[in-house]
């Protein structure tokens, strides 16, 4: 388990972009942690990790964004999702399959569909700007 | 009457053309789940290869389900695509029965199986005897356990075969409850030309109505809820965000 500190939101970019670089494709990361916590900001800096340099931004409503990166990452938000039938139909299960990387916000709305050898990442709030971020299952 | 088959249920992508006990062409590709690229041109050079053209197909045949949601949504859309404009008849296959059908010619049980992710296979069982295949039980999603229960009044009679990209899970779960058997990786997989070979025994179907064949998986759906409530998550609330 690793534990990091950010201050800022370009921390947490720069922290995620670091982690990126241990990741060679198939990987399903599980983010957990409520509101305004940084998930999107992580994703981001994973996606500038992997050598995209288009928009990152929250999957609310199309539920996946796809960035053409090396891997490719699949970025997913469960708020929506709320059924087995609605993660089956998000394609969720074939995305797994083809190589890329999947970082998961509302992880929590399908925790018993994750593989069990997923990386999770947990943010707790610290004070304004300042996070906790917890990595399990990836050595920094 | 020449028949095109498509299978893109699962990781692996086939077609084939058949006719009258010929496999006039087959093809079949297992890279990564990209068939919304490799079909068409899979199609377009086996067609090309074999000296073939669209207009001489009589029918189509596809794999419906149950299987990858992305994956039978991209076969079954190609095969309504080529049906659609000559108004040809179409065969929706069930895509366990269909791998029954590779063992078409075998003597005993054989037990379909797809991972269906959180434990659970689609599966069905089929007799094989006298070189044909009779369906003993529907398609459904079960766990491993269940699909052991199931299986139990087989175990010392007859000799059970386990295909598909469950087959591994399966033939290692039981591999010590009796004879038990995994065929070779090219009897194993999902072949479009078995789904040809099956959809003799199947209605035509306009391609209006050839609709997937979605299976529901209950135990993981209650898992999934029950995790939900005792977090006390309330999440169908879009307001809420």
């Amino acid at each position: 388990m690793e534990r990091f500190i950010s201050h800022s939101a370009a921390e947490t970019e720069a922290f995620a972009a670091r982690l990126a670089g241990k990741l060679s494709g198939g990987e399903v990361i599980a983010y957990f942690g409520g509101l305004g916590m940084g998930k999107t900001t992580f994703t981001r800096g994973l996606a500038r990790g992997l050598g995209w340099e288009g928009e990152v931004s929250s999957p609310t409503f199309a539920l996946v964004h796809e960035y053409r990166c090396s891997p490719p990452l699949y970025h997913f938000d469960m708020y929506r999702v709320t059924s087995f039938d609605d993660l089956y139909s998000t394609g969720f299960f074939d995305y797994m399959e083809n190589g890329g990387v999947l970082a998961i916000e509302w992880s929590e709305n399908i925790e018993t569909a994750l593989p069990e050898d997923c990386i999770r990442i947990s943010f707790d709030r610290l004070g304004d700007e300042e996070r906790e971020i917890t990595v399990e299952g990836l050595a920094l | 009457m020449k028949i095109l088959g498509i299978d893109t249920s699962s990781v692996t992508a086939s077609a084939a053309v058949y006719e009258e006990g010929k496999i006039l062409a087959e093809s079949f590709v297992n890279g990564k789940l990209t068939h919304s690229q490799t079909m068409m041109p899979i199609l377009e050079d086996m067609l090309k290869n074999a000296r073939l053209s669209l207009a001489e197909m009589d029918a189509f045949a596809v794999a419906c389900g149950p299987g990858s949601f992305t994956g039978l949504r991209i076969g079954i859309s190609a095969v309504k695509g080529l049906a659609f404009p000559a108004q040809k008849p179409c065969f929706g296959v069930s895509t366990l029965k269909a791998l029954a059908y590779n063992l078409l010619g075998f003597e005993g049980v054989i037990v379909p199986a797809m991972d269906a992710r959180c434990g659970q296979v689609y599966t069905a069982s089929f007799l094989a005897r006298e070189g044909r295949v009779e369906r003993l039980t529907e398609d459904r999603a079960l766990s491993l356990e269940q699909l052991g229960e199931e299986l139990s009044a087989f175990w010392g009679e007859k000799e059970v075969f386990f295909v598909g990209d469950g087959g591994n899970l399966c033939y290692n779960k039981f591999r010590q409850e009796g004879r038990v058997c995994l065929p070779p990786p090219h009897l194993r997989f999902a072949r479009a030309a078995a789904v040809c070979l099956a959809a003799e025994q199947e209605q035509p179907q306009s391609a209006a109505e050839l609709a997937p064949r979605y299976l529901r998986l209950p135990q993981a759906e209650r898992e999934l809820l029950q995790k939900q409530k005792a977090k006390g998550e309330k999440t169908n609330d879009c307001t809420g965000k």
